[in-house]
């Protein structure tokens, strides 16, 4: 384990639906400044963790902190990037609106977004590339765009702490490249990331820290250390073509 | 006023009053669970009216309403448990809800007199009977300004709540993770429409009311690209259909609740069909001398994205 200083780290956590546990005791923590990996097979609960650590899913067991305060102190300071499949597309709304809900978290009950709120918006859509499509109704976005938007909008939130769920899903080269400089500069201005990833192969590429998922943790730690070919071949239990993968990477 | 005059307003208001909510309501997919609290605020109802004898009271109102809430809660409590899956929570509780006012009716314990056809479709003209007059001059029906304090009420909360609401409809868990009270506002919102379907009970009954509130908002949502204008053109849809269906049923001598709904009905048709043209004609221009095939055909485009699943799309400009 290391020495840094944690970002977050959740103690024996565990989630079921009805009787099916979806996590079983997961201990984990996420040095600060580190980008995260959390990977594992379909069905392993990689979207769930982040669900249960952000308080959107109740755990049966296990608690979350934050450098060692509650979700509620640090709502500012965490971004959230949900999985793009996970809204309605036809809502009746603007990418920079769409983008400006980011700043929702600091109007309190009455005050509605203004200017300033409009201009870190703009500012977020720069950042991921993709200015030019402020005024469009959201469902006019290809997949990789509305990834894009979907990242702005966690830029918008301007949170030390990012929560990404499978941020490369389904997006074209030009978009990935846009989202991989975006994450570096992160990196490099010392934020924190946990990302969801679906492809093994990328996993090195994006993260300096893994976790392994299959329910519990298999392995948790540096990449160096955690994403070794035995830990992948017990996470995914040879399943979802990772022997196809490991014949050729890591 | 006029009865006919104070009746058509009376048409108008209800469906204001209804479509406004409505919007959200279609934008959450919650036009069953709507249904459901439309059924479920009858023993509600007729209890209120034992106590009240009289069916425009706040205290019926609101007692009703928290009838309605009854399904909200309770849908959401059986989501929780797993137990079933589905809609099938709220399939579980009205009809239990709607029935037991069926038999408070059919008791006549209250002596509610509620013929089975204003339970179900309302009835514009009677709910208009009682006229308020101000130093002998009528002002119009009572039930009209009962309407618009929930018009009232409506409007308010819509605005002050605007950004939250927009955010919780659209992205219910980021709004939770931004710490909105999410499950505060729901719960209030669904109370809110809950009293409006129970005053609005009068003029539309229980099945009918889930017409002033879903179609316009259906109609709206066809052609909006942002929320403010959904909400303008859902307003402008219920004020359209509330007087051509209160015209219809004048001329026809039918039942003013109906025909405003079989109007709403014949609207969206009439928008989807318009809209679906007008996105083929700006295809076909777009396509330019792809000829008659541009309006078979998909734009360039999205035939891309269908095709690979992510494919940028060009501006409309770039395409031209």
């Amino acid at each position: 384990m290391s020495t840094a200083p944690i970002a977050c780290r959740a103690r024996n956590l565990s989630v079921a639906y009805r009787a099916e546990p979806v996590l079983r005791g997961v201990n984990f923590s996420v040095p600060l400044g580190s980008v995260m990996g959390i990977v594992g097979p379909n069905g392993a609960g990689k979207s769930t963790l982040i669900k249960a650590m952000l308080g959107l899913v109740t755990p049966l067991t296990g608690t979350v902190d934050f450098s060692g305060r509650p979700l509620d102190q640090v709502r500012r300071r965490i971004g959230y990037m949900p999985q793009s499949t996970s809204v309605d597309w036809d809502f009746p709304t603007t990418v920079i609106d769409l983008v400006t809900m980011g700043t929702y978290g600091e109007l309190g009950w009455i005050r509605r977004p203004g200017k300033a709120e409009r201009a870190r918006a703009m500012a977020a859509l720069e950042q991921t590339g993709i200015p030019n499509l402020a005024a469009r109704q959201i469902g006019e976005l290809s997949g990789g765009q509305r990834q894009r938007a979907f990242l702005a909008r966690a830029l918008a939130q301007a949170p030390d702490l990012y929560f990404m769920d499978e941020p490369f899903q389904g997006i074209d080269a030009k978009s990935q490249q846009a989202m991989v400089d975006v994450l570096q500069d992160l990196r490099a201005r010392g934020k924190t990331i946990v990302m969801v990833l679906h492809h093994l192969a990328t996993v090195r590429d994006y993260c300096d820290h893994v976790t392994l998922l299959n329910v519990s943790v298999v392995a948790s730690g540096p990449a160096d250390e955690a994403f070794t070919k035995e830990n992948i071949r017990t996470a995914y239990e040879a399943r979802d073509g990772a022997e196809a993968f490991l014949a050729t990477a890591v | 006023m006029s009865f006919i005059l104070g009746t058509s307003l009376l048409a108008v208001v209800t469906a204001l009053a209804c479509a406004l909510p409505g919007a959200f309501v279609v934008l959450r997919r919650n036009a069953m669970l709507v249904e459901g609290i439309a059924h479920a605020v009858l023993p509600g109802i007729v209890v209120g009216y034992a106590l009240t004898h009289d069916l425009n009271s706040p205290w019926l109102i609101v007692g009703a309403a928290l009838a309605g809430l009854l399904v909200v809660l309770g849908n959401e409590w059986l989501i929780r448990t797993g137990l079933v899956t589905g809609d099938a929570p709220q399939g579980l509780l009205f009809p239990a809800l709607f029935a037991a006012g069926v038999i408070f009716i059919t008791l006549d314990f209250s002596h509610v007199h509620l013929h089975t056809h204003v339970v179900l479709v309302g009835d514009l003209n009677l709910a208009a009977f009682h006229q308020l007059s101000v130093n002998g001059v009528s002002i119009g029906p009572r039930y009209l300004y009962v309407m618009l304090a929930v018009l009232a009420v409506n409007v308010a909360f819509i605005t002050i709540f605007y950004p939250k609401l927009k955010v919780t409809t659209f992205d219910h868990q980021f709004a939770t993770v931004l710490g909105m009270r999410t499950r505060l506002l729901n719960t209030s919102f669904m109370f809110l429409v809950s009293v409006t379907v129970v005053t609005a009970f009068h003029a539309a009954g229980v099945i009918l009311v889930i017409s002033l509130l879903v179609v316009p908002a259906a109609i709206a949502h066809l052609i909006s690209r942002r929320l403010s204008v959904m909400l303008v053109l859902t307003a402008l849809f219920a004020v359209v259909g509330a007087l051509a269906g209160f015209w219809i049923a004048y001329a026809l001598n039918a039942a003013t609740s109906a025909s405003m709904a079989v109007f709403f009905g014949l609207l969206f048709i009439a928008v989807a069909v318009i809209d679906a043209l007008a996105t083929r004609v700006r295809r076909y221009r777009r396509a330019g001398h792809a000829g008659i095939k541009g309006l078979l055909v998909r734009p360039p485009h999205e035939e891309a994205e269908r095709l690979d699943g992510s494919s940028p799309a060009p501006s409309p400009q770039a395409a031209e």
